[in-house]
Parts: C-alpha cells; structure tokens; sequence
C-alpha cells in the first residue's frame, strides 16, 4: 500500500472576494509547473439560478512553490468563456486538463449542455494558450471528441498525457442513464483515445478498469502518472445511486500498466481514504497526481466533491 | 433536364401507421426491388407526456408504377433511442442502401435541449431482413459535432462510389434569435465526409460544398446524389433561417447543383427546375428531396406544403 501524508485542504474557494464567477467549489485541480509557483487549474461555480441550477467555470490559483500551502494569486477571470447559444459548452467548461506542449499550453475540458430527457450531456473540447496558461482561446465552438457508437453520451472527465511522442487522452464515457427515485443519473466507465497531434484521436473503445463494487459503479477522474517502470493510475469511483453521502459516496482506486491499455486494478493500494473527521471525512475523489521538486503529491477533493475546495497529501516512498 | 410532375403519390392521413403515428410522411427514402420500390419515410407520434412530435421511420411498399400501395409498415421498422440517447426523440430521416446482403440504415436523430430545441447526431443501423427492421451498431452517432461543426450533424445521404463511401450531410453553423423575444432557429450548410467502411468518417470539417443563393442565413437541407450521364448531380432544399414556416416567400425550395469530380459542385437551381404549383398540394413549400433511379427513370420524392404533414409526391426526369 502506498503511504500517503494528508497535508490538509490548500485552497478554498469561499475566501476568493470579488469574483462574481466563483462563490463555492474547486473541482477537478490539474497542475502546471512554473519558476517560483505551482498554478492548479480547477473548475468552481457562481450562485446557482433561480431553478437551483449552477454553470460551471473553470480558473486557477497559483501556489507558491516553496510553501504549497501560500496562495500567491487567484485568476481575475475563467480562463474561457462558456459557449454560445446551442454550443457543447454553453453551461459549463468542467473539468480542465492541461499540458505544455512547445512554448504554449493546451487545455482539454469536459463542456456541458443541458438537455430535456436528462440534466446533461457533456463532450470534450480543446482550447490552446500562449501566454502561459493565463487565456486560452477555443480550438473550434465544437468538441474535439465526441460521441460515437459505443461512447453515446457523457464523454468527460479528460486527463491528457504525452508518452512516447504520441498523445494520450484519458476520459470517461456515459454507459447508461439509470432512473433513481425518479431522477436520471449517470453511469460511467474510464476510457482512452491516442492521437498523433492531440486533435484527430482514435478511441481505444473499451472499458479500462474493470468494476469493484456493484457493475453500474461509475468511474472517474483517470489520472496517470508514470513512474519506476510503470503507468500508475488514480481515479475514483461511486455507487450509481445515493451517492451523495458517505456510505456510497466517491473513493480513490488505483491500478497499474505496463502497455497502457491493459490495466490492473488493486485498490488496497491506493493508500488514501476518508478522514476520520473534518473536510475529507464523507468522501474523496478527483485524485490527481504530480512531481515537485522531489516529492510525489496527490491533489484531491473532499466533501460535497470539491464544494470546499481541495487538499495535498504527500506520498511516503515511491510509486511502484 | 425537365422534370415532369407527376402528383403527390402519399397522404399518411389515409393510412393506419406504426407507433401511434398520424400526419406526416417526411422526406420519402426509396429501396428499390425486383417488383416493387419500399419508401421509407418519417412520421409522427405526440409524446403524451409533453405534446411535442417524436418523429418514427415507416415504409410503404408501392407496385414500380409508383401509384399502387401494395403495403404500409405495420411494426416497428427501428425503435427510438434510449433515455439521454442522440436519437431519443425521434429518427428523421433515415437514408437506405444496400451494402452486400445488407442495408445501411443512416438515421438523423433527435435530441431534444434545454436552450435551444434540438440538436441532432447520424447514427448507423443494419438491416438484415432486407429493411423490415434496423439494428442500431451501437447507442451513439457514426457522426457528430467536431471542433468547426458545433452542433446539428444530420441528413446523411451515403453512396459508394468507386468503392468509397460517400456521405453528403449538413452541420449546424450556429443558433441565432431573430428578435430578442423569438425563439433561437438554426442555420445549416451541405458538408461532405468518406469513409472506407461506412461507419469511421472523414470530414473535411466544416467545408460547405454548395454555394449560398441566399445568402450567409440560407439553410440548406437533405442532399441526395445521382450520377446521371457520367456527371453527378445533387438535389437538395433551402430556404431562409428565419420566417420559414408560414411565409410562402422564405420556406423551401428545391436546389440543385452538379459536379464531374465530387469535389466542386456548381450550383445551377433552375436546370432542371421543381417549383412550386399554385393551387396544389406543393403551392407554398418544396422540401426534403430524394433521387433514386428505377427502371432506367429518374424520379424525384419530395414532400410540398406544411413540410410534408399531408405526405410525398413524385416527379420523372425527362431527358
């Protein structure tokens, strides 16, 4: 089992003043390492409406590097702006994942729109910056992955990488929408795509991490990290109903590859739970796992899914 | 090129059909036989639980002389999709082909939003019993929205052709009030995708093929192609994106343009010229085209007034 420090919870988005765009929840943190700070991107939400209803957005707050714990900067603004009228993205741009890629950085994000029959539907859209990561502008008003005839609806969640010159996208996909006491929720399930420019992506169509707990658990926030020979990867997982309180509420699983595609599960590993009390106590999720300056961390949220913000945990020996 | 009306050979309203459906017989889809030519087409349901349309594909089956119903459908020839599917609340159109023993089934199916009525994906179904009843490939699209094409990928209309398949579709360039108050309507263009297989396509993102008469808000709709004399020529609808359903000025009209390599299309509407005929079934609207070959005839399905909610017609072409 991994040996994971709890550090306590970095960033809560309540004390951000003066942003009308943010008032509770930094979802999804995804890193970014610069000279003298950490910027963690992260998705958070105005005031719901007058239906009760939240858009998200998404931005990020700088750390300094030498004490994670000293938030140096909050960005003014979203880094994109939601889509227009009948966009994928006219409702929320959630969750973000960043990477550099020559001198600019590329962001791919889970769009949400919002539909008759269900809450939702989400695609992944792509979006580029070149002035470090502070704006980025959209590839297209479209998504750059989409639905096909095994991934019908909820393609979220991206995660991406470059391995070996090629790139990697890992995301979840809707498999169905279950009726629970009469509300729609969905299941989803963790895949991958690869691609030569990270814009035309062949999906590997297949569920990569087998089901644990019950077979319409719903899988996220795929995070791989590559270390000591092998591809680790968190990711959480949930009951497919009355998950939002601790008993069937999100955990952290893990799993290992040599090849990429094939996957071993072996959550025992993982090495994190819930809190006995505080703000991590009723569920953890949205695991993401980074390097800094010889240390391995683990990004997290707590509970309500990030409603409070998020913590550090640091990892005792190594991944392997 | 003339084309000699020939009347409209369907009215849906005479005719008990599948799944509750009464009205409408939208954009006619034909499967020709040895002795007879099945028609399919989409009509409609009311969803009980709201009012709105569900629109569900039908066939008749018509003797070659293409006035003759020998048959209308009397089951389901392909269920709607599943809850939060792409094609959930209706499958309108649906183009056929055969393909080996088989026939490709392209559907455009609904799905219905929250800020703007619809939005629309091309799913893939296999139809083994030679187009009694489809087999979806899978839940989701064989196309859909990409980075240039944001919403509104539908209307497929596939041919092999050299033994690429073709697909001539539409894609959404966005959604637009005409006033503050109204509500948003589309604008769409005529786009073109191969495939080696029929199901993982190629688009040229967002190229639109066929030139605007119209102008920037001219939506163009259901592209059919057929070669004829070594050329290719391709029918299609258009109409204004704004004030299009009851002002006889702005709704449908048949298009049509040509092209040698299946690259560059030249538009050219008035050779040959459908139009509308005042005081008949087609005196307001022209819409939905389709053209297929039959007995070395090629005929032309098209839907007239209300968009078809009184059913299809049939022109020949005279050479």
């Amino acid at each position: 089992m991994f040996r994971w420090e709890k550090l306590g919870k970095v960033f809560t988005p309540q004390e951000v003043k003066g942003r009308s765009w943010l008032k509770e929840f930094a979802q999804a943190p995804a890193t970014l390492l610069f000279d003298d700070f950490l910027r963690v991107y992260f998705s958070c939400r105005p005031p719901a409406d007058e239906n009760g209803q939240y858009v998200s957005y998404s931005a990020y707050v700088d750390l300094d590097r030498a004490d994670l714990f000293k938030v140096r900067r909050v960005g003014e603004r979203p880094i994109l702006s939601l889509g227009g009228l009948g966009e994928f993205d006219e409702f929320g741009i959630y969750p973000v994942s960043v990477i550099r890629n020559g001198g600019e950085v590329r962001a791919y994000y889970g769009g949400w729109t919002r539909c008759e029959s269900v809450p939702f539907n989400v695609a992944i859209g792509m979006a580029t910056s070149r002035d470090g990561g502070e704006t980025f502008s959209k590839l297209g008003n479209g998504p750059v992955l989409s639905y096909s005839p095994d991934e019908p609806f909820v393609l979220s969640g991206p995660k991406i990488r470059r391995f070996n010159d090629t790139w990697y996208l890992w995301y979840i996909a809707g498999r169905r929408w279950k009726r629970v006491d009469g509300r729609a929720e969905p299941v989803y399930k963790i895949r991958m795509a690869s691609s030569s420019d990270g814009i035309h992506w062949n999906k590997v169509n297949k569920d990569l991490i087998e089901n644990r707990i019950e077979a319409d658990e719903a899988q996220a926030s795929p995070d791989v990290f590559y270390a000591n020979g092998k591809y680790h990867m968190f990711f959480c997982y949930r009951y497919s109903s009355h998950y939002r309180g601790k008993e069937k509420g999100y955990r952290i699983g893990y799993a290992s590859s040599t090849s990429l595609i094939d996957w071993v599960r072996d959550d025992a590993k993982a090495g994190i739970d819930v809190s006995e009390e505080g703000w991590d106590a009723e569920m953890i999720s949205y695991p993401h796992v980074f390097e800094l300056d010889g240390n391995t961390y683990l990004a997290y949220l707590g509970n309500q899914v990030g409603r409070h913000g998020f913590g550090l945990a640091v990892l005792h020996g190594k991944l392997e | 090129m003339k084309w000699n009306k020939l009347g409209k050979i369907f009215d849906p309203t005479q005719h008990k059909l599948p799944n509750d459906c009464v009205q409408f017989a939208q954009a006619p889809q034909a499967l020709v036989f040895d002795d007879f030519v099945r028609i399919y087409f989409s009509t409609r349901s009311v969803d009980k639980r709201n009012g709105k349309y569900l629109s569900h594909i039908a066939f008749v089956d018509m003797r070659k002389n293409l006035r003759d119903v020998v048959r209308v459908s009397d089951k389901t020839v392909i269920p709607l999709g599943g809850l939060g599917c792409f094609d959930e609340h209706g499958i309108f159109p649906m183009n056929v082909m055969r393909h080996g023993d088989s026939v490709y089934g392209y559907t455009c199916g609904w799905n219905r939003r929250v800020s703007v009525s619809v939005d629309t994906a091309i799913g893939l179904a296999i139809s083994r019993d030679e187009g009694l009843t489809f087999q979806r490939i899978g839940d989701g699209p064989v196309l859909a929205a990409s980075p240039h094409e944001p919403c509104l990928v539908g209307d497929g209309f596939v041919k092999v052709i050299g033994g690429v398949f073709h697909m001539w579709y539409i894609f959404g360039t966005g959604w637009k009030r005409s006033s503050a108050d109204a509500p948003p309507d589309r604008t769409y263009k005529i786009a073109h995708a191969v495939s080696s297989d029929g199901v993982q396509w190629v688009k040229e993102e967002a190229r639109q093929i066929i030139a605007d008469r119209l102008g920037a808000e001219e939506s163009q709709a259901l592209p059919t192609v057929i070669g004829i004399d070594g050329g290719y020529h391709m029918f299609f609808c258009y109409r204004q994106s704004f004030d299009f359903r009851t002002n006889k000025e702005r709704g449908y009209r048949i298009g049509h343009a040509h092209s040698d390599d299946l690259a560059n299309w030249e538009r050219d509407d008035d050779n040959p010229l459908l139009d509308v005929t005042p005081g008949d079934w087609d005196s307001d609207m022209l819409c939905y085209p389709h053209v297929f070959e039959c007995d070395s005839e090629v005929y032309l399905l098209y839907n007239g007034n209300e968009f078809g909610r009184y059913g299809f017609g049939l022109s020949v072409l005279e050479r």
